[in-house]
């Protein structure tokens, strides 16, 4: 299982097409392994955000704060996080 | 109304909103996005300008749709291309591949996008937020296998996007009336990799200190 719309993790929308990308290799999730919890659940908002906010300086070198807001846009976007 | 003229009715309604999708994206390639109407798609649809905005509630939305159905497709494909275990070399070649398949729509975005409405920018930095993740996969893992240099991801991530950004946007100076990426591509790649090899940087700053 997956986001219907986009095949991809409702948390963060990275694809998954192998068992390795769900939440403890187990397909029924539908979130990904990087936004899962040791135990198979879900991490809270606030954990996803840091996280990408985090990967966002490492892996492109944004600005703090402009490294926030991006993630924050981005997760707006993602099933798990449109409520909010 | 009976389960099936909905379900029939809602099937009808998402191939409405693939044809207008695809219409806008046709149009965004090939006049950019900042120029394209949403009354020109509607007409290239071949729907009422009023059904654009029944499946997209304004023009940003259609656009950053527009954006987030290319930049999934070449996630997507990216994703595909780097099975688990690839070299960073296979990596940068699967996203040269999957960008000149779209280079012009590309192009577009690296010149408009400060201009384009906000909508669009989340799903391009996701886009590059994916892309990134890919490469700094790839090169953490030849970092730990010591064949090519320790170096901050980002600015690794940033030297390969700068030199293909480059060769998109000034396409009419490197390959006029072609795809900068197919004609240079392989150049660049082999560039890159030479630069940040292990035993070829090791072997200068030998030859510096000696």
């Amino acid at each position: 299982m997956s986001d219907p719309e986009t095949g991809g993790c409702v948390s963060c929308g990275m694809p998954m097409r192998s068992d390795a990308d769900h939440a403890l290799g187990d397909r029924s999730k539908d979130f990904c392994a990087h936004c899962s919890n040791g135990d198979g659940t879900m991490m809270r908002y606030e954990e996803v955000l840091t996280r990408m906010a985090e990967f966002l300086q490492t892996a492109q070198g944004l600005d703090e704060q402009v490294a926030h807001d991006a993630a924050k846009d981005m997760l707006a976007k993602m099933p798990a996080w449109q409520q909010r | 109304m009976s389960a099936h003229s909905s379900g029939t009715r809602e099937i009808g309604k998402q191939r409405t909103r693939r044809r207008i999708l695809a219409k806008a994206t046709r149009l965004c390639a090939r006049n950019g996005f900042s120029r394209t109407r949403t009354l020109e798609v509607a007409r290239a649809a071949r729907v009422s300008h009023g059904s654009v905005f029944v499946h997209f509630r304004s023009r940003d939305e259609l656009l950053s749709a527009v954006v987030s159905e290319m930049t999934r497709e070449i996630t997507d494909a990216l994703h595909a291309q780097v099975a688990s275990g690839a070299s960073l070399t296979h990596t940068l070649a699967a996203h040269l591949e999957c960008l000149a398949e779209r280079e012009q729509s590309i192009r577009w975005l690296l010149l408009e996008i400060p201009l384009l409405p906000r909508g669009v920018h989340a799903p391009w930095l996701a886009f590059q937020s994916a892309t990134s993740f890919h490469i700094g996969q790839a090169a953490e893992r030849d970092m730990a296998a010591g064949s090519i240099e320790e170096m901050p991801l980002h600015l690794l991530f940033n030297t390969w996007i700068g030199l293909v950004n480059h060769y998109v946007i000034n396409r009419e100076l490197f390959a006029p009336n072609k795809s900068a990426l197919r004609v240079h591509g392989p150049v660049l790649l082999e560039h890159f990799s030479n630069l940040i090899s292990a035993p070829a940087s090791m072997a200068r700053r030998r030859k510096g200190t000696a």
